[in-house]
């Protein structure tokens, strides 16, 4: 098999880029993506990456340059963070609408004001509507082996979507742990050179991109665009089954499960969270709380089926969110599995929000979490949402308040 | 129409009056002369390119008269199949140079980037393509917004990391297609929708931005400014920015627009060639930082003659147009002594 080494989440990305053999890359730096850039440089200057490294002027221009690469055929990559995927968002939009399969780490970060730096996931929450699959990963050998799976899943030529792939600022980008880097022959084998023609500009067969085109069919497109959104769940499947095959890895297909067999309450998350779930949930289990978690891995397309089918087993949802929606106050994931249940009967379900702007989610919010998931499993009342810092929690309270014959089960 | 309503609904400054008539200056018989003359030296140049397929649709919808439709038919006639074009939104965007409904309006590949990602997008193509060693022509055909406002961050930074692409700004000194706003390169005076002339409005208040000596500073390898009324002049300059290897080549083209510059459609050229000869657009290159002027003009027309030409200069008092005429004196003193210093 590959090299053990020891790589933070920006050098993983790097490395799952060099293993995909990209030809052209653009970015432009921005914390906590900056090391992202250096890495790719060096590794160009070192001739490890036989690719273009193109010193742009800010993110617009970075996807730009990517877009005009894909029209002549190049593999592509990327990486941003929060202001300058805001920036960006001009050509991001119609990086999905355009189809061109270009892959793009997104180092999340809070967006600014107040003025911050540090980690959060707003930014690629704001512009999960934006036609691009989000995948988000929980650990650096997941961002290293789902930088290679995203141009398998974004250059099928039923899909031809770009890719995100998001991993948390600095809880991820600047961490360092152990990754199993993969052979290059054997990604060679899995990961075929790029065969992009949907959109070739090529003198030898003219071809006009993008021409005025009106509203129905204009609409055809987009219905086309999503049909290639629903259809990537099954090559997101497909590719992971394969991934497991060559490597001996799994890091879960559209959602990631963890000890939901016998669950009674399940936490769900993304990103960085979830590792300190698996622990939490591990502890909580040993006091007799049968709790699991639910990662939702993709984002976009939404794994609706896998959702409502794991979670209408439990007696009680938790989401933990590192990121807010406006609409009403909940965190994105809490919407989200609103609107995967819809109409359905759906368990009784309760939002945290923390680890915004750089805070971190501790173990010990999350066995809170935990616990009052639980409570509320067992007919409890509890607020809806809870913002981890701001809002007081007293799990004592909790078991005061709870029924006598219950008390056992809480803690 | 009720010709007693007094409202006036056209798009035409107000207090403007028609100054091109048939006895206008530009029937005189020297200009006869010197339009025979200048056509016998068209006619040669344009034999070599009149052979060569037109790429560009018939059946665009651009304005009469317009310039840039004509440059753009020349210029792809220039360059040839062997070129991938960009045709950021604006006019030549709207007209359908691109196309319509999954059609194509050029016979190359033709795309639109964005309104402000044209040189980015063309970097991206221009580099993949030298990495499989293929020479092929990348080239953008951009309004001023696209060039000078909107899409100037892109340029300049393409122009500085030495991307060899071809850009060409077609400069009608306003965003024409949404219907003749400001734009950074209009110049000091005019009248647009969004400079009005009125009781307080006199046309646009600040100087346009001198794009193609912006280029130059960037010190890539070549800069030229054009007018497709000096069509020899800009074949000429075409075929050099083809043969730039090392860097961006970046051609400035007047472009003279009767629907938003108000003045008859049959005279686009003539209005071009006076903006060459009132030296308030000269004609000149800088290769590798070397100016030199392409088309001396021996005893210069007073602006006046430019600015009665059409309407969007119509409300210019005796006392603008000289301060006016100092300013393109000074300009093309200013050129001048750059030629002899470079």
């Amino acid at each position: 098999m590959g090299k053990i080494d020891v790589l933070n989440g920006n050098k993983a990305a790097a490395w799952g880029a060099k293993l995909s053999r990209v030809s052209l890359l653009a970015a432009y730096p921005i914390t906590p993506q900056t090391p992202l850039v250096e890495y790719l440089a060096t590794f160009v200057s070192d001739g490890e990456i036989d690719a273009d490294l193109v010193e742009v002027e800010s993110e617009h221009t970075a996807l730009s340059v990517l877009q005009g690469g894909v029209f002549a055929g190049a593999r592509t990559f990327t990486g941003t963070s929060s202001q300058g995927l805001a920036l960006m968002y001009e050509p991001y939009i119609r990086t999905s609408t355009m189809r061109l399969p270009i892959v793009m780490a997104l180092v999340t970060r809070e967006v600014i004001s107040p003025q911050t730096v540090w980690g959060g996931q707003q930014d690629a929450i704001t512009v999960r509507e934006a036609g691009w699959i989000q995948i988000w990963c929980e650990s650096n050998q997941e961002v290293l082996d789902t930088v290679i799976q995203a141009y398998k899943i974004a250059e099928n030529k039923g899909v031809l979507l770009p890719v995100n792939v998001c991993y948390d600022g600095f809880s991820l980008s600047h961490m360092a742990e152990r990754v199993d880097i993969p052979e290059q022959e054997i990604v060679d084998t899995f990961l075929p050179k790029p065969d992009i023609t949907h959109v070739k500009l090529d003198p030898e067969e003219p071809m006009a991109v993008d021409p005025l085109t009106a509203g129905p069919m204009l609409t055809e497109y987009r219905h086309k665009q999503v049909t290639a959104m629903k259809y990537a769940r099954e090559v997101i499947e497909e590719v992971r089954q394969e991934w497991l095959q060559l490597f001996g890895r799994d890091h879960g297909g559209m959602v990631d499960v963890y000890r939901m067999e016998d669950a009674e309450s399940a936490i769900v998350c993304m990103g960085s969270p979830a590792g300190t779930s698996r622990v939490a949930i591990d502890e909580m289990r040993e006091h007799g709380i049968k709790v699991g978690m639910v990662r939702i891995r993709v984002l976009r397309p939404f794994p609706i089926e896998e959702v409502t089918q794991l979670l209408s087993q439990v007696k009680a949802i938790g989401t933990i969110d590192r990121n807010v929606s406006f609409a009403a106050g909940f965190g994105t994931s809490y919407l989200e599995l609103k609107t995967a249940f819809g109409g359905k009967t759906m368990p009784p379900m309760i939002d945290f929000i923390g680890g915004l702007g750089g805070s971190d989610v501790t173990m010990d919010q999350i066995k809170q979490a935990i616990v009052i998931t639980q409570y509320v499993g067992q007919g409890g009342q509890y607020r809806d949402v809870t913002w981890f810092g701001l809002d007081e929690v007293n799990i004592q309270e909790l078991f005061e308040q709870s029924p006598q014959e219950e008390k056992e089960g809480i803690l | 129409m009720n010709t007693s309503d007094s409202k006036n609904y056209s798009t035409q400054p107000k207090g403007a009056k028609p100054t091109l008539v048939k006895k206008d200056s530009f029937f005189t018989k020297k200009r006869f002369e010197f339009i025979f003359r200048e056509e016998k030296k068209i006619k040669e140049a344009y034999y070599d390119v009149i052979r060569q397929e037109d790429l560009l649709s018939p059946g665009n919808s651009a304005c009469l008269g317009c310039h840039a439709e004509l440059a753009l038919r020349t210029t792809l006639r220039i360059l040839g199949p062997n070129t991938i074009l960009a045709i950021p939104p604006g006019c030549m965007g709207g007209i359908g140079v691109v196309g319509f409904q999954g059609g194509s309006g050029a016979k190359i590949p033709v795309f639109f980037p964005l309104l402000d990602n044209t040189a980015a997008m063309l970097s991206g193509i221009k580099r993949q393509y030298q990495r499989e060693g293929r020479d092929v022509n990348v080239v953008a055909f951009a309004g001023d917004g696209g060039t000078a406002d909107a899409g100037f961050q892109s340029l300049s930074g393409a122009a500085e990391r030495g991307e060899n692409i071809i850009y060409i700004c077609y400069d009608n000194e306003a965003y024409m297609n949404t219907g003749v706003q400001r734009s950074g390169t209009t110049p000091k005076w005019s009248w647009t929708q969004t400079t009005p002339v009125g009781e307080k409005g006199n046309g646009k208040s600040q100087k346009g931005k001198d794009m193609p000596m912006i280029m130059a500073a960037h010190n890539i390898p070549y800069v030229a400014t054009a007018n497709p009324s000096f069509l020899p002049d800009y074949i000429e300059k075409l075929k050099k920015a083809m043969q730039v290897k090392n860097g961006m080549s970046y051609i400035h083209l007047y472009s003279g627009c009767p629907t938003g510059w108000k003045f008859p459609t049959e005279k686009t050229i003539e209005v071009g060639r006076l903006a060459v000869e009132t030296n308030l657009y000269p004609l000149w290159e800088c290769v590798d930082g070397k100016f030199r002027m392409t088309h001396e003009v021996k005893r210069r027309t007073p602006i006046q003659e430019y600015t009665r030409s059409m309407q969007k200069y119509a409300h210019l008092k005796d006392e603008e147009i000289s301060q006016l005429q100092y300013s393109v004196d000074q300009n093309y003193r200013k050129l001048k002594n750059l030629c002899k210093i470079t």
